[in-house]
């Protein structure tokens, strides 16, 4: 069951790629944080039952209910429905995601552990891929953000992988998420004005 | 004593934001630096100790928080002067934030786990954030984005460096990756993950230290912060970074990754060389040409951490020294900003007809920070050459001193033109404002102390270093 998760956890990591509206985009990050959640229930069998409550509540209310309300509250905000008319166009995307999912099979296989899932490894990484693909070679803020979340669920991924063994770990991984909620809360919810798309005022 | 750091630093931080008054907050800022010394000089006493489990009083914690608490003083004098124009609840919300950066920074330099020390590094982006925003101006909310964007990136990519670590554990036996019990772990590990995880903290925390290849941050952050804020991060905060990527080096420095750990930092040292020069042949603002200047300094720290050897003395030597040099630079520039009203180059010129203490100043900081003698910044930099003649490394040492050729020239035009020349563009003519000089005693200070290590090294400062570069290879 887990692994079937892990494979529609990676499905979404592929349509990031090939989706061109934020509202989709914002979708992917609730189902990201729903498979975040099945997975953490199913795999920290041995984590005590207080701390496997509130990873569950975490990632259930955090990742898939409050960050999706707070990202679409901004894209309704701001009046931006699409990527930049300047991003990389999705087909490019696509293949190039399809070439990280490769090379992240291929380095999972190489840095084989006996205390980590290559399963887990390899879609850590292409998670921690997409998301810097999605900051690299789009222009929107408003997708580097997306992308900076799908960078901290694939730290969120891996930690997970050594949930049972280090839960600590995971508890870390929440305080990064909560970080990142006073990052959109403060700055993109309250602060920047609507019309703010792009930010090129800092040059030399 | 730490206990009663922390949970002092809380209790004034939290006072300070709710201070009825700007008298009241200026005492509680001044209460909060008596207490950070007290710190230190405990931390001086009581060298080696461990505290509430997660924080050690090493040598380089010790070196590190002694120079924060020679910057604080000053800092909290600048920012009392930079932001008495403020409203109570700016006001408040300045120094409060400051507070809690420092006792943050404070955190960071005596963690002795690597998450803790994550955790630390974390939160002084929050406490950054918020001095970055002070102004409440366009520019300021771009560079707190750019700033809280970058680091949080960075941030997480440092976290994933310290899974990476957590695989090589494996199991629950020493759940805080504290760098003690790591380091009788470390020669069993699979060199791959070693190198991953080096890497990953490289990147991750080079957002703070303000290296290649994650720079870009700082640049912004420090332009566009209040002088004294900029002082601190531009040096402090750098120094958090610069002594997490020590202590997982010092920690790797055993195994068989320590040349490709070398490599990599000699390759980020030489590229944050290169960059800094380009830009600052370029530089028309003069805070960001002195922010180029740190990331051109933090390049060379990590080629000398990377060329190992004496190389090691001298990087923890030019941390100190920089810390001084550069933050009397950013304290004069909130000064200037007062005589010229801007920080535009074109619009500058006649300071130090205008203003001869200030001039003197930034003269005088400009011969320390480019290390020319009798500057302190020279001795580091003497003997990182020397180290690259000794291994061989001609085509290392052949690009810094290219490099440095022109960040001299780029500094130095700037600064004689800022000191001497009329300005190239008088469209906006405002009366010069003043400024006490008795103002910039502080700034002669720390600058006079750069000078001296030129002709005497106190035994302590050589002692401390020591003890700090003990554990690497020699």
């Amino acid at each position: 069951m887990v692994n079937y998760l892990i494979v529609i956890f990676a499905v979404t990591l592929i349509y990031f790629a090939s989706a061109e509206r934020l509202a989709t985009y914002v979708r992917l990050i609730a189902v990201q944080g729903l498979m975040l959640c099945g997975i953490a229930v199913l795999e920290l069998k041995e984590v005590n039952l207080i701390n496997l409550l509130f990873i569950v509540a975490e990632t259930l209310f955090f990742k898939a209910m409050i960050l999706p309300y707070l990202l679409n509250r901004i894209l309704r905000r701001s009046g931006v429905t699409r990527v930049h008319r300047q991003a990389m166009p999705g087909f490019y995307l696509l293949l190039l995601s399809i070439a990280g999912l490769f090379i992240s099979v291929s380095l999972a296989t190489i840095l084989v552990n006996p205390f980590i899932n290559t399963i887990y490894l390899a879609i850590s990484l292409f998670t921690l891929y997409t998301g810097l693909l999605l900051i690299v070679t789009h222009q929107l803020i408003l997708s580097h953000l997306i992308g900076f979340l799908v960078v901290e669920n694939a730290v969120f991924f891996f930690s997970l992988a050594m949930g049972s063994e280090m839960p600590m770990f995971i508890n870390i991984g929440l305080l990064l998420d909560l970080f990142v909620g006073a990052l959109i809360l403060g700055f993109f919810g309250l602060k920047l004005k609507p019309h703010t798309n792009e930010l090129t005022m800092l040059k030399d | 004593m730490l206990l009663f750091f922390f949970i002092g630093s809380v209790l004034l931080s939290a006072s300070i934001l709710l201070s009825p008054g700007r008298l009241v907050t200026r005492v509680l800022s001044l209460v909060f630096s008596a207490l950070l010394i007290a710190l230190t000089v405990y931390a001086w006493i009581h060298q080696g100790k461990t505290e509430l489990a997660y924080f050690t009083f090493d040598s380089t914690a010790v070196l590190l928080l002694s120079v924060l608490a020679l910057l604080t003083v000053p800092t909290l004098y600048h920012g009392f002067k930079y932001t008495r124009r403020d409203n109570l609840k700016t006001y408040n919300i300045y120094h409060s934030a400051l507070t809690a950066l420092i006792t943050f920074m404070a955190g960071a330099y005596l963690a002795n786990t690597m998450t803790v020390l994550w955790i630390f590094v974390e939160a002084t982006t929050l406490a950054v954030a918020v001095l970055i925003y002070h102004d409440r101006t366009e520019i300021a909310l771009e560079a707190t984005w750019k700033y809280i964007f970058i680091c949080s990136t960075g941030i997480a990519l440092a976290y994933l460096g310290i899974l990476f670590l957590g695989f090589i554990y494996g199991t629950g036996e020493a759940p805080n990756l504290s760098f003690s019990s790591f380091s009788l772990v470390i020669a069993g590990a699979d060199p791959l993950y070693l190198k991953i995880a080096f890497v990953f903290v490289v990147v991750g925390f080079s957002t703070k230290m303000g290296l290649f290849p994650m720079h870009t941050v700082t640049i912004d952050a420090h332009s566009v912060a209040p002088p004294p804020v900029s002082a601190l991060i531009s040096t402090a905060l750098m120094n958090v970074g610069f002594l997490a990527i020590f202590r997982i080096y010092t920690l790797f420095s055993t195994t068989s990754i320590l040349p490709f750990m070398n490599h990599v930092l000699v390759l980020a040292g030489v590229m944050s060389l290169l960059i800094a020069a380009g830009y600052m042949l370029k530089a028309k603002h003069l805070k960001r040409m002195l922010a180029y200047s740190s990331f051109e300094n933090m390049g060379l720290v990590a080629i000398a951490l990377g060329i190992g050897g004496n190389g090691y003395y001298a990087a923890l030597l030019l941390i100190v020294l920089h810390s001084l040099a550069k933050s009397s630079l950013f304290y004069q520039m909130g000064q200037l900003s007062e005589i010229l009203h801007t920080f535009r180059l074109d619009e500058t010129g006649r300071y130090l007809q205008l203003y001869p203490a200030g001039g003197t100043v930034l003269i005088t900081g400009m011969i320390t920070i480019l290390a020319i003698p009798p500057s302190g910044m020279f001795i580091p930099e003497l003997m990182i050459f020397n180290t690259m003649v000794i291994n061989g490394q001609w085509f290392v040492l052949v690009l810094s001193l290219i490099l440095l050729t022109f960040v001299v020239y780029a500094m130095s035009t700037r600064i004689m033109h800022i000191s001497f020349s009329s300005p190239r563009n008088c469209r906006d003519i405002r009366l010069p404002g003043t400024v006490n000089p008795a103002e910039t005693i502080s700034q002669f200070i720390l600058l006079g102390m750069v000078i001296m290590i030129c002709f005497y090294q106190p035994p302590f400062l050589a002692e401390l270093i020591g003890k700090s570069v003990a554990l690497l290879p020699k």
